[in-house]
């Protein structure tokens, strides 16, 4: 059996999963302590079932969110080493930053050494400033961790208290500013998550719970508890990707559908394109820093039930703002709920109440006229914003000519609803779409399902230089000699290879990865004169993306 | 208002080369992109990068006589290269965005108006097709072109020999000294565009001083004066002091702050093959110049051995001040004592091109017209040493031709199409925006529709 329990900022869902059924489900309010309602929640699934028949628990978490939306953690200073490039004054990381000589060029040639004696004053100085962490990020750091790994030596040596993150472990990709971002997060968050984590351990211990314990990415694949310590920002957002995957698994296999999540204040749209959850091609942003985390492809925009609306020149206006519960609830102004009500399409509130609040509007028509007019408004703006998504995602760029002319226009087959506005709204966008709609059973549970079905997903680039005789592994920073003249397009596939399944094996993940598929595989040349002197293998490798089962639609306790 | 962002194409083409150790080969953009990346260059909120897309057969026609058509010298690479470019200078156009540069591959501006082939890693010309894209779309008129490669453009110089409306200035090593050996002060256009064409041939050893004294005693003053509607810089950035194939000594901040002065509307990559000392600096310096961000920090690992040189300073000094004379005195000058008092101007030209290996011998004839710019014919015949020769008639009318050009060219074509020794026949009739070809053997004529 499964479970998987999503800590929303509102609610805490779970449901247990015994194959494609749903036995048990349930929603309690998310409180204050955050352990406090995921037991509760925990306890009201497992009624009646023994826990050594539970296999695997999956959360997915608001914990870092939240501590970085609420700043709740010491300060964090950030140590650069940029080299030449982009001018220094345009880093702006909200935080005490301080940038040192030093330069590692695109091959990770050492082309400036360090400068000891400036770290060391440079250090002195936010130790006065009452610093005890630090990001340490170099430009390149990615192709070469030299000159990082040097400067935490020499933190250890003087402040051996003090906790030092480096860039080229949490973040391998090309992109400095973003690895600064995944450094100083990881920095200013792991020491609270790790308390997180060992409470949830502590708990899942106390209730007998012996099964494997995951934790859900942002990319919606999973991370054992423990080893997501060192990447705690991976988690964040991870409630977005945890409601895509519960659609997934309630959606026919291979589908385009789109996933639009009408809650009280917001409306989360997500993009299932054949089938797989549709990512974003950077990474994530987080408290308006970009970040290198993977995320799902998410959009919010500022429409839900609760969303005020007024007349503005003899037009309806959805302001986009919430300013208390809808009118029929008691709230002070009509909303798309009451509009909702007022047209009988949901059963919530006083249904008089609903019409007097649309009635305030001062539309020149019956209640009935101006609740469709409101509606029309509200599916205009989500209908829009959807078909935005699409063709952004069509107008990727792309470096290669057959990534190029692949490119195809894509359309939803199926719009997904989830969410308390999604039964009334879901129809009139489907039809504007011109696709199916779909309102999956147990959907106001699908985060909690999502969580429970996501795969653990390892991802593996190496980069091998053959001139250089070097490699290096984006995902884990690590970097080795290849002692091998003849290195070839097959050694670069196996060595990757090789390193996926270490990789695996440390994230305690090995026995689960299946099939491992090639998404790069490339070999540039280099030359000098007219000759090859070496050559680039560019791999990455990825475990088979998606989730464990579909669900089956009804049946549940 | 909303200050408008620098638009990007990175487009490079990493799955096309000429051949694996050719200097354009799929890795020419690598370190370019290692370093945009790393920086976070598009992450920046004054820069907004776009897909490129592909050009139409049809705006390869406006500008090209591919021989036989335009499939079999264009390969899907040109046409997203051309593509790009289109992109970005119509967004320029429409104030989507302040400028653009168009980071792709392959290159264009040795393609000459008529291709039967390759000729110096280029196929079609990447800034001509936007010149024609813009004039037929939005009537835009005054164009200028900037070609800061070391090479020559030749082929850039060909297509707008006659053509009034765009100036086309170029600087480049000597062509005494590297491909293509042409470019030098006397080609000035021809007889209906005299002066538009303004070639600065530079001594080996050029410094960014010498370049920046040119450029401001001579390129602006002379652009200014010109007023164009929209500037192209046809980016080559070979003039980099440690390029393998030419000899001058300009940085990556030298060609930042060209940019910087000159404020191109749209930048187009040409030639660059120092794909690791120079590239990824002077492409970075270039976008953050155009975006108007300090490029001060950008600086090569190893930095240039400036020698200064007298002789070569008085050599440039010399070549400013012919040059001025020349514009200056553009329009006092008998155009008849140069090019001769016939109705029809013609020249004889042999065009050799590298990549392939074949010569190409041209008879180009301009009708002197009082009216309109006037059309051109070209009689052109490939020699070929593996196969037989291809003889081809090309007719071009401007988008500006008065009628009786019209007539006259059309009157060209049907006598062309009735004449032996040609095996195709073409005419590009940019007025019309209508492309005709005929196969003389097949009889057949095709008129190209997208």
């Amino acid at each position: 059996m499964l479970i998987g329990i999503d800590v929303g900022g509102t609610c805490t869902d779970a449901v247990l999963l015994r194959k494609d059924k749903v036995l048990a489900k349930a929603k309690v309010p998310t409180g204050e302590d955050l352990l406090g309602s995921l037991m509760k929640a925990l306890d009201k699934i497992m009624e009646g079932v023994q826990p050594a028949e539970i296999k695997r628990v999956v959360f997915s978490t608001t914990i870092i969110t939240n501590l970085i939306a609420e700043k709740k953690y010491e300060k964090v200073a950030v140590m650069i080493i940029p080299g030449p490039g982009i001018s220094h004054e345009k880093y702006n990381f909200k935080t005490e930053t301080v940038i040192v000589d030093g330069a590692v060029d695109y091959r990770g040639r050492e082309i400036i050494k360090l400068n000891e004696q400036e770290i060391k004053e440079k250090l002195f100085l936010l130790e006065q400033k009452g610093y005890h962490k630090l990001a340490v990020v170099g430009k390149f750091s990615n192709r070469n961790n030299l000159h990082e790994n040097q400067i935490e030596t020499l933190v250890r040596g003087l402040y051996p208290d003090w906790q030092v993150v480096l860039g080229h472990r949490v973040g391998g990709k090309l992109n400095l500013p973003r690895r600064v971002v995944n450094a100083y997060y990881t920095c200013a968050t792991q020491e609270k998550y790790s308390k997180f984590i060992n409470s949830v351990e502590e708990a899942l211990i106390k209730r007998g719970i012996g099964a494997d314990a995951y934790i859900l990415k942002a990319d919606g694949g999973t991370l054992p508890l423990r080893a997501s310590e060192k990447v705690p920002v991976e988690t964040i957002f991870s409630g977005p990707a945890a409601s895509t995957l519960g659609v997934q698994a309630l959606v026919p296999p291979g589908q385009t559908a789109v996933v639009v999540d009408i809650g009280g204040t917001t409306t989360d749209l997500a993009l299932i394109l054949s089938g797989e959850p549709l990512l974003s091609s950077k990474g994530v942003q987080v408290d308006e820093l970009l970040t290198q985390v993977r995320g799902l492809s998410v959009r919010s925009i500022p429409v839900g039930g609760d969303t005020a609306v007024e007349l503005s020149e003899g037009r309806i206006l959805i302001t986009g703002k919430r300013k208390g519960f809808p009118y029929c609830q008691g709230g002070p102004c009509p909303t798309p709920t009451d509009a909702l009500r007022v047209l009988n399409l949901i059963d919530l509130g006083d249904r008089d109440l609903a019409v007097k609040g649309i009635s305030t509007l001062g539309l020149n028509c019956s209640p009935q006229k101006a609740a469709e007019q409101i509606i029309d408004e509200v599916v205009k703006i989500i209908v829009t914003e959807i078909q935005r998504m699409f063709l952004e995602w069509e107008q990727e760029p792309a470096y290669r000519i057959w990534e190029l002319l692949q490119k195809r226009s894509v359309r939803p087959d199926i719009v997904a609803g989830v969410g308390g506005g999604a039964i009334g709204l879901v129809e009139h966008i489907a039809r504007e779409l011109n696709c199916k709609k779909l309102l999956p059973a147990h959907a106001e549970v699908a985060n909690a399902i999502g969580a429970a079905v996501a795969r653990p997903t390892v991802q593996l680039s190496l980069r091998a230089d053959t001139e250089r005789q070097v490699f290096t592994v984006e995902e884990t920073g690590y970097q080795g000699k290849l002692n091998n003249t003849k290195f070839s397009e097959k050694d670069a596939l196996d060595l990757a290879n090789e390193w996926l399944n270490r990789q695996a094996k440390s994230l305690g993940v090995l026995c689960e990865i299946g099939e491992v598929e090639i998404i790069r595989q490339e070999v540039f040349n280099m030359v000098r004169g007219w000759h090859t002197t070496g050559r680039i293998f560019d791999v990455v490798l990825q475990t088979k993306r998606g989730i464990l089962q579909y669900v089956e639609q009804g049946g549940s306790k | 208002m909303k200050t408008l962002k620098t638009g990007l194409v990175f487009f490079p083409a990493f799955d096309w080369s000429i051949s694996p150790t050719h200097p354009e080969r799929e890795e020419r953009l690598l370190y370019t992109r290692d370093q945009l990346f790393e920086e976070g260059i598009m992450d920046l909120p004054e820069i907004e990068e776009f897909a490129p897309r592909l050009a139409l057969k049809k705006d390869v026609a406006r500008v090209h006589f591919c021989v036989p058509q335009v499939d079999y010298q264009v390969l899907k690479a040109h046409l997203i290269a051309a593509g790009a470019s289109i992109l970005l200078g119509e967004k320029v156009y429409r104030k989507e965005i302040k400028n653009g540069f168009a980071l792709v591959r392959p290159p264009g501006h040795h393609a000459m108006r008529v291709v039967h082939g390759n000729r110096g890693f280029c196929n079609i010309n990447n800034e001509a097709i936007v010149v024609e894209y813009l004039r037929h779309h939005y009537g835009i008129k005054k164009i200028a072109i900037i070609d800061t490669d070391v090479h020559h453009g030749d082929g850039t110089q060909d297509i707008f020999y006659h053509d009034p409306d765009v100036l086309y200035i170029s600087f480049h090593q000597d062509g005494r000294t590297i491909f293509p050996g042409t470019g030098f002060i006397p080609e000035l256009g021809g007889p209906t565009a005299f002066a538009r064409t303004l070639n600065i041939p530079l001594p080996l050893g050029t410094t960014d001083e010498e370049l920046h004294f040119i450029l401001d005693q001579l390129i602006l003053p002379v652009v200014q004066e010109f007023k164009p509607d929209f500037i192209i810089n046809s980016a080559g950035q070979d003039n980099h002091y440690t390029d393998p194939l030419g000899s001058i000594c300009m940085t990556a901040r030298g060609y930042a702050s060209l940019n910087e002065k000159l404020k191109p509307d749209l930048a187009v990559l040409e030639g660059g093959y120092a794909i690791e000392t120079a590239l990824p600096y002077v492409n970075m310096a270039i976008i953050l110049a155009m975006a108007g961000q300090d490029y001060s920090y950008v600086q090569e690992p190893q930095p240039p051995q400036i020698r200064k040189s007298t002789k070569r300073f008085n050599e440039i000094k010399e070549i400013v001040t012919q040059l001025k004379d020349i514009w200056r005195n553009k329009d006092k000058i008998n155009l008849n004592q140069i090019f001769g008092s016939e109705e029809y101007f013609q020249r004889k030209k042999s065009i050799y091109y590298d990549t392939d290996g074949f010569h190409e011998e041209q008879v180009e004839r301009v009708k002197r017209c009082k009216e309109c710019p006037g059309y051109i014919t070209i009689d052109s015949k490939a020699v070929h040493s593996w196969r037989d020769s291809v003889k081809v008639f090309c007719i071009t009318l401007p988008i500006t031709a008065c009628s009786s050009c019209q007539n006259e060219a059309y009157e060209n074509y049907s006598d062309a199409r009735n004449n032996r020794r040609y095996d195709y026949v073409y005419i590009q009739d940019k007025v019309k925006d209508v492309f005709i070809s005929y196969n003389r053997k097949t009889k057949q004529e095709l008129y190209l529709e997208d």
